[in-house]
């Protein structure tokens, strides 16, 4: 399956992407993951300065028919929200990478190292689909 | 596992770009672009779904017409030749065996559309009550393709492709001819728009198909006709009806015609039995799916969603639930249970969408 994997981003398991500047880590949902989604109509993203923690689920998107766990790809707190993706959730399905969620303050640089890059996470789609 | 069933139209629907998902023992589309585009295509034009997995059952000789009336809680006798009449089929105690519609094709032959997921049940349910009427039963499921054509622009895209098609009143059938094939032709369908239900053999079925997609009609999968029998309020089998609750539970009263004299589930329906109440609401903000806690303003659980969504048309979130029939709070405030966190749900008595249907 040919997707969108842009190249100076990092990637999760569970379909996120990330942006790292600095201390802050951006976080969104992959284009394969809105194309797996479909028509996404409801996200659900946690307040500024909610502590999210590596692992556990943060929020939710959903399409019509599914809802889908965030999960925190690093632990931290949350210093930004996408307001407009939660008023307008169809913009991830036209622009998976132009729609942010959440930005989060790292608190363990250690836990960068454990993101994907473009290439292990292609790596990744194709075997698990 | 055991093995899927594929519709013949299979590899069509592979070859639009259909995703396929196992639903009640079949591999079916799910949806091929969007579950939006799909429903707004039948809403506003027309779109076609295989519905081929459903099964098709018929009964003929002298007492068809009267042991269809037997089975069924709705009124099959008295209604006139060529109607097709929506009914629970119960069980002694009042239980559904499946939700299916009779067809009165001809004097002394019935028609009967019953759930994918229910065929077999259904059948031996059926043979079981056989005895003593003098007309014959078939299963003839795997002999029949069905498509439903749905939308306002359905008459329009059929006429010009079918010998004849007379303007049929909203649920009654006529059987037909399509090149060489006879078709079953029934003004139904499961989305509240006008539409026509096709019932033909595989072959007739395929090449039917293929003029309908050279004709430009939106092909539409399990998802968009589940939120459009939602929007317009039909129940479906396995959520708002199952093996435990009766007609009532399911605000099915109406299909319910005691004054018949007699028909399997009587004796226990005439007191009108209901454990539980099936409400519609909608949330402003939230997407209630199935199986999510409802509360009344005391923060209570009085019951659960049996099927939500969000709605394209109103682009809210709707569901039906089913509430214990002692705990419905007659201030009418209903909470709805997501992820641990309560949204305010409003009741509606009305359907969520009006549909087109005549």
């Amino acid at each position: 399956m040919a997707t969108n994997i842009p190249a100076n981003l990092k990637y999760t398991k569970e379909h996120e992407w990330t942006l790292i500047d600095g201390d802050t880590l951006t976080i969104g949902i992959t284009d394969f993951a809105q194309s797996a989604l479909g028509d996404i109509v409801f996200v659900e993203v946690p307040e500024v300065g909610s502590d999210l923690k590596i692992g556990s689920t943060f929020g939710v998107v959903e399409s019509i028919k599914s809802v889908s766990d965030l999960y925190a790809p690093v632990t931290g707190e949350v210093i930004a929200k996408n307001s407009e993706i939660e008023s307008s959730p169809e913009k991830i399905n036209e622009d998976a990478y132009g729609s942010w969620l959440i930005k989060v303050k790292i608190k363990n640089s250690s836990e960068i190292e454990n993101l994907l890059s473009a290439e292990q996470y292609q790596e990744f789609c194709n075997s698990s689909h | 596992m055991s093995q899927l069933f594929r519709t013949h139209l299979y590899d069509e629907h592979v070859k639009l770009g259909g995703k396929i998902t196992p639903f009640a023992g079949w591999e079916m589309p799910v949806q091929y672009t969007s579950v939006k585009e799909e429903v707004l295509a039948v809403r506003k034009s027309v779109g076609v779904f295989d519905v081929s997995h459903m099964g098709e059952f018929f009964i003929e000789g002298k007492d068809a017409e009267a042991f269809a009336d037997y089975l069924v809680t709705n009124d099959v006798l008295n209604a006139p030749m060529g109607k097709a009449i929506y009914s629970p089929l119960c069980r002694e105690d009042g239980t559904v065996v499946d939700d299916l519609i009779v067809y009165k094709l001809l004097p002394g032959k019935v028609m009967i559309c019953v759930n994918a997921s229910n065929i077999s049940k259904d059948f031996n349910w059926i043979k079981s009550k056989h005895a003593g009427f003098d007309c014959t039963l078939k299963d003839n499921s795997s002999e029949f393709s069905l498509l439903a054509l749905q939308g306002p622009k359905t008459f329009e895209i059929l006429k010009p492709l079918l010998n004849e098609l007379p303007d049929l009143e909203y649920f009654s059938v006529f059987q037909t001819t399509f090149g060489v094939h006879s078709v079953i032709l029934a003004r139904t369908g499961y989305t509240g728009e006008d539409g026509f239900e096709i019932f033909a053999t595989h072959l007739a079925i395929t090449e039917l198909w293929q003029k309908l997609m050279i004709a430009g009609v939106t092909p539409c999968g399990l998802a968009a006709r589940d939120v459009l029998r939602l929007e317009v309020c039909y129940p479906l089998y396995g959520h708002e009806l199952n093996d435990e609750v009766n007609p009532y539970d399911a605000g099915l009263g109406w299909t319910v015609k005691l004054q018949k004299t007699k028909f399997i589930g009587k004796d226990t329906l005439a007191s009108k039995p209901a454990k539980y109440k099936l409400v519609k609401l909608v949330l402003d903000r939230g997407i209630p799916r199935e199986g999510y806690p409802v509360l009344n303003a005391q923060g209570e659980m009085i019951g659960h969603v049996t099927s939500g969504t969000m709605s394209v048309i109103t682009n809210k979130g709707i569901c039906f639930a089913r509430i214990q029939i002692d705990k419905v709070p007659s201030n009418e405030v209903f909470m709805i249970d997501i992820r641990n966190k309560t949204y305010p749900a409003q009741l509606t008595k009305k359907p969520f969408v009006t549909g087109g249907h005549k």
